[in-house]
């Protein structure tokens, strides 16, 4: 397990490096990026919505935000 | 001749806004709400009404402050980790007082259940120069049975001209149990009704590592890493366990224990695209893996069909997979010796679950949105284990939960 | 009786927002004067925070000295109109689809703004909008006047 985490950090570090150098855009080119759909966050309520039920309902929780322990629910 | 056109167009539209008295400067004035309701409800079991209400305003130079109510009314049955029985169950309520039968070959289910949650949070996100931005928040959380306090911290770090965002952060809850019927002694029989305490707490510490980077116009992807150390009482006082005879009939039932430490880390990468026709494709994968022994793969994937008149449709499909945690049993043998941790809440099992679901939506005018989302949930596991023997081999040990999720929102400026 | 109103409001507007193509941009044109150049989009928050701002300081300088021009910087010109419906410009626009000015003025933000002296000559360069630093600018100007 553990090294399965350790891989993956390595493969998200080495993506960010190569990434950072060659990918992007202008900074007048983020029309489509900027759109509200277009947000890594867009349908927020929907995700936390999603968040909670998931927790109350497995064994996981977090990823794309804090975990936490938010509730005492079944 | 085109570009007199667009004169004429610039023209008029100055016209338009002198008659319309230009109400643009108004904008940093307003509050951007977001408001929606979710109902809940799971076959035969439990059924939840949640409304929540978000809003958020801009204090000037994109310094956001925003406030999010929810409450939450959660009322029906809930496994209570028993296996079903040839002969009908009476388990003692969790408060002492009473008692409720569950019939014969049927999953125990405890229907006491009914609760209303309030939460509050507060988030203040400032940017403190052109590339950096930092976010704090603050939640409280309250039920019956229940207290949670949380402040969480968050730094952003735009670099490669805002193309690539690294972002760290830090969460740290306060969580109060106060059990009905007081903190029992796990793994003590459930008759016994031997108590602990009237409360106890555990406390949350969460990191958060993670890069989004922007690929072309079109799309972007983001990386996160976090670990979370909980640490305190994790166990549900409500839950208990079957110890079966030899024929796998229940002999007697201990209320389950778990482990006070536990410590998760997650890989969660997402991956966003607009398409030439404007549609938005999303998809995200997580891998979680904790101490408790709980491994699980998540893959969501949702698309945005923009149709005419600012309608869109999303169909959404989520697959989920978990083993189960170490001290996970269906069930203990009153032969064999009580294992220092035990669970046989279905939540720690293994097992597979489905969402599949579409969202239809349309925007109005500027920012007001109205959006119906419908899902459906299935979760499904292993019925028949290997280790079911006697009775235990007719009953069904791990049922299916089927729940649909309706919810309703509306976004609009105030 | 609806044309003959609005022949009248824009006969009596006092100044307005001319759309150019980037080819028809120099700063040739603007010798003599103190010239604040913007570069903004339809889709930038901040830059249709700026618009107020930008009009207020048309009108707050002699036009003799001084002037406000843009460049907007929608690859679709359609979404510069629909944003012009709803905010005001009254400063001339020039549509620059392909950024090629952007690129020329080393754009790194958006918006992002230039203070450009009677010679020609850039004397500062700005990314962003902030509503603090408006007084600064103005102050910026008055000296350059």
């Amino acid at each position: 397990m553990k090294k399965t985490i350790n891989a993956m950090l390595l493969l998200m570090v080495m993506v960010m490096m190569s990434a950072c150098s060659s990918l992007g855009v202008k900074p007048w080119e983020r029309g489509s990026l900027s759109r509200d759909d277009m947000l890594m966050d867009a349908d927020a309520l929907d995700l936390a919505f999603d968040e909670h039920i998931y927790f109350s309902k497995e064994a996981s929780s977090g990823g794309q935000g804090f975990a936490g322990g938010g509730c005492g629910c079944n | 001749m085109q570009l007199k056109n667009k004169k004429i167009a610039g023209l008029l539209s100055v016209a338009t806004c002198t008659l319309l008295g230009g109400n643009a400067q108004a904008e940093s004035e307003t509050w951007d709400i977001d408001s929606a309701l979710l109902i809940y409800n799971e076959t035969d079991r439990v059924s939840a009404i949640e409304p929540v209400i978000n809003a958020k305003k801009d204090l000037g130079d994109d310094e956001i402050l925003s406030m999010k109510l929810v409450l939450d009314g959660l009322t029906g049955a809930s496994a209570n980790g028993a296996v079903p029985s040839s002969q009908p169950q009476t388990f003692t309520r969790p408060s002492g007082k009473g008692s409720y039968t569950t019939q014969a070959n049927e999953t125990p289910l405890d229907d006491t259940f009914h609760d209303t949650r309030v939460s509050y949070s507060l988030n203040w996100d400032k940017p403190l120069d052109r590339n950096n931005r930092r976010n704090l928040g603050f939640s409280f959380s309250r039920e019956y049975d229940f207290t949670s306090v949380g402040a969480n911290a968050l730094w952003s770090h735009d670099m490669n001209q805002k193309n690539t965002t690294l972002t760290g952060g830090l969460s740290l809850e306060l969580d109060a149990i106060t059990p009905v019927g007081d903190t029992p002694q796990g793994l003590t029989d459930m008759d016994d009704r031997i108590r602990v305490s009237s409360s106890e707490d555990r406390t949350l510490l969460d990191l958060l590592f993670g890069v989004t980077q922007i690929i072309d116009k079109n799309s972007l992807f983001q990386v996160n890493y976090s670990l979370s150390q909980a640490n305190g009482y994790m166990t549900d006082p409500y839950k208990i366990i079957s110890v079966v005879d030899s024929s796998g009939e229940p002999a007697y039932y201990l209320y389950e224990k778990r482990p006070e430490d536990r410590l998760r880390q997650s890989v969660y990468g997402k991956y966003k695209r607009q398409l030439d026709n404007k549609d938005i494709i999303t998809t995200s994968y997580r891998f979680m893996s904790d101490d408790w022994g709980v491994r699980s793969h998540t893959l969501d994937l949702t698309y945005r069909v923009k149709m005419e008149n600012g309608y869109f449709i999303q169909p959404h499909v989520r697959y989920y997979q978990q083993s189960a945690a170490d001290f996970y049993h269906y069930f203990l043998t009153d032969t064999q010796a009580i294992p220092e941790f035990a669970s046989a809440d279905y939540r720690l099992g293994e097992m597979t679950a489905t969402t599949i679901g579409v969202k239809v939506g349309k925007t109005l005018s500027d920012k007001h949105v109205w959006s119906v989302r419908l899902e459906m949930y299935q979760q499904s596991g292993d019925s028949s284990p290997d280790e079911a023997f006697g009775q235990l081999q007719n009953q069904d040990l791990y049922p299916d939960v089927d729940a649909v999720i309706a919810q309703f929102n509306y976004s609009f400026k105030w | 009786m609806k044309k003959l109103i609005l022949l009248l409001v824009l006969l009596s507007s006092s100044a307005q927002a001319e759309i150019y193509d980037i080819n028809e941009f120099s700063l040739e044109n603007y010798r003599g004067k103190v010239v604040y150049l913007d570069f903004w989009a339809s889709w930038c928050k901040p830059c249709q925070k700026s618009f107020p701002w930008m009009n207020d300081l048309k009108s707050k300088f002699p036009a003799e000295y001084f002037d406000v021009v843009t460049i907007n910087l929608d690859e679709n010109s359609q979404d510069m109109h629909d944003f012009l419906q709803k905010v005001p410009a009254e400063f001339d626009i020039y549509h620059d689809a392909n950024g090629q000015a952007a690129q020329t003025f080393k754009v790194e933000g958006m918006p992002m703004s230039y203070l450009i002296d009677r010679d020609g000559k850039i004397q500062s360069r700005h990314i962003g909008f902030y509503e603090k630093k408006k007084a600064e600018l103005e102050k910026e100007i008055e000296g350059l006047l």
